[in-house]
Order: structure tokens, then C-alpha cells, then sequence
């Protein structure tokens, strides 16, 4: 991780550490990483002036001199970086939800919709609707216990659900 | 004459109570088979757990269904106890 290779910098390994983050640097301009970006920006102008020219030309709100810290040499600060999933919004999760249930084998996907009823709609059984929350604990990552996992009939009373857990307001 | 209030289809606490045991236990298979290393494998125990649960669906025998929930659990302590042994 990007972080790693910021800590552990001495003046010993000043070579290898802008080696390092040389590629670092380079990695972020790639499209994937535009959520790390924001990060690195935010973490790189918030930490201390110390240390060369270049950081506090950063500061300015350039974006461009990311890649000429490559060239230089400086000194290397510790910082942390936390890494995490991007926000969750109501869309993304419903999205999320009828993509899974998309390529569960027993629905069509044509008849699926927000408040298409699993047993009522869809014809599922109640073993199809445990493996669908299964599915679902899956894909968001958390544990539904069986209280609450029985009660979900339809999409959007999953999507709500998990709003209500993860805390997602809109 | 008291007319009863809940529709024909509706289960006896009892039924309802069982229902809810094999929903339960079905459930804990998925998740002890979920923490499976091996892709195939996971894949053939969940089918196999399917296969038996939805062909005894249509099961109404109050003891066949408690013998097969017995079963189950059985399976269940069984993959459990492999895990441990394997290490997962």
C-alpha cells in the first residue's frame, strides 16, 4: 500500500523511498485510482512544510507537479493514510441489489423490479429467499440476522435495510 | 359460533415453529459452507444442500420433518467439526 512505502523512510534509504514513490505518483494518474487521488492531495496538503520545495508548491492547489515530485529530492515525513470502500449512496446500493439478483439463476430479470414481492412476484420459496440474503451478506459484506433476514420481501425493502445499518442519508 | 379470523393456509405455532428451525438450519449450513477454502468444493456442498432441503420440501409428517431437522444439524456439526480440523 501507498502508505507503507511513506513510512518507513531514513535518510539511508532516501534513494529507494523516491524510487518508491515515484512510482507511487505515476500509479495515481491512472483513472481506477481517482478516489485515492482526492485522498493524497488532501493528506499532502495537510501535512507539515518542513520538507522541500516541492510539498508546499502542492499546497498552491496544483495538480500537475504530483508527477514532478519524481525528479526531486526531499525529505519524507510520516503521514497515515486510511484506506476504505468508497460511500455507499441509495443508488449505488439498490443498483448493487438488483445486480445480484440479476444473476441469481431462478429469477428473470425481466420481470424483476423494486417492489417485485419474492414469493408472491417472483415465485421464490423460502430457501430461495435465505440464499438470496446470503447473497446480499455477500456482496455488502456484513452479517443479517435471521430476525430480520426473514422479513425481507422485496428489493427495496433490502435496500432500505441496508441504508438503515450502514447509515446512508439522503 | 366463532368464526376463526386467520386464513385456511395458515401454519399451527408448532408448524410454524418448525418451519422457522429448518430455515435455521439451513442457514447455518450456508454460512459453514461458505468458509470453505476450495471453490469447488463450496460449490458442490451448496448445491448438495439445495438438492436435499428442496426435495423434502412438500414434507407435512411433524416427525419425519424433526428427523430430518436432526439430520441436518447432524451434517452440520459434521462440516463444522472439519473445518476446525482443517483450519479455516
Amino acid at each position: 500500500m501507498r502508505s507503507d512505502c511513506l513510512v518507513h523512510c531514513g535518510s539511508g534509504l532516501r534513494n529507494m523511498a523516491a524510487r518508491i514513490i515515484a512510482r507511487c505518483v505515476r500509479s495515481l494518474n491512472h483513472p481506477s485510482v481517482y478516489f485515492n487521488r482526492i485522498n493524497t492531495s488532501a493528506t499532502l496538503t495537510a501535512a507539515p512544510l518542513t520538507h522541500g520545495r516541492t510539498f508546499s508548491y502542492l499546497t498552491n492547489g496544483h495538480k500537475s507537479p504530483l508527477a514532478q515530485i519524481s525528479s526531486s529530492s526531499f525529505q519524507v515525513l510520516q503521514w497515515r493514510q486510511y484506506g476504505d470502500l468508497p460511500p455507499l449512496t441509495l443508488e449505488t446500493i439498490h443498483d448493487r441489489v438488483l445486480y445480484v439478483l440479476k444473476l441469481y439463476d431462478k429469477i428473470s430479470p425481466e420481470k424483476l423490479q423494486a417492489t417485485s414481492h419474492f414469493m408472491k412476484d417472483l415465485g421464490l420459496d423460502s430457501l430461495d429467499q435465505v440464499e438470496i440474503i446470503m447473497a446480499m451478506e455477500d456482496e455488502f459484506g456484513f452479517e443479517i440476522p435471521d430476525a430480520e433476514a426473514e422479513k425481507l420481501m422485496t428489493p427495496q425493502e433490502i435496500v432500505q435495510y441496508i441504508a438503515d445499518k450502514k447509515d446512508v442519508y439522503e | 359460533m366463532a368464526v376463526s379470523r386467520l386464513p385456511p393456509a395458515a401454519l399451527s405455532l408448532k408448524q410454524f415453529l418448525q418451519r422457522q428451525k429448518v430455515l435455521g438450519v439451513y442457514r447455518d449450513l450456508l454460512r459453514s459452507i461458505r468458509k470453505i477454502p476450495i471453490e469447488s468444493d463450496r460449490r458442490y456442498l451448496r448445491d448438495w444442500a439445495r438438492e436435499e432441503f428442496k426435495r423434502n420440501k412438500s414434507e407435512t409428517d411433524q416427525d419425519v420433518i424433526r428427523m430430518m431437522i436432526t439430520q441436518a444439524h447432524n451434517h452440520l456439526e459434521d462440516l463444522r467439526r472439519s473445518l476446525a480440523l482443517a483450519g479455516c
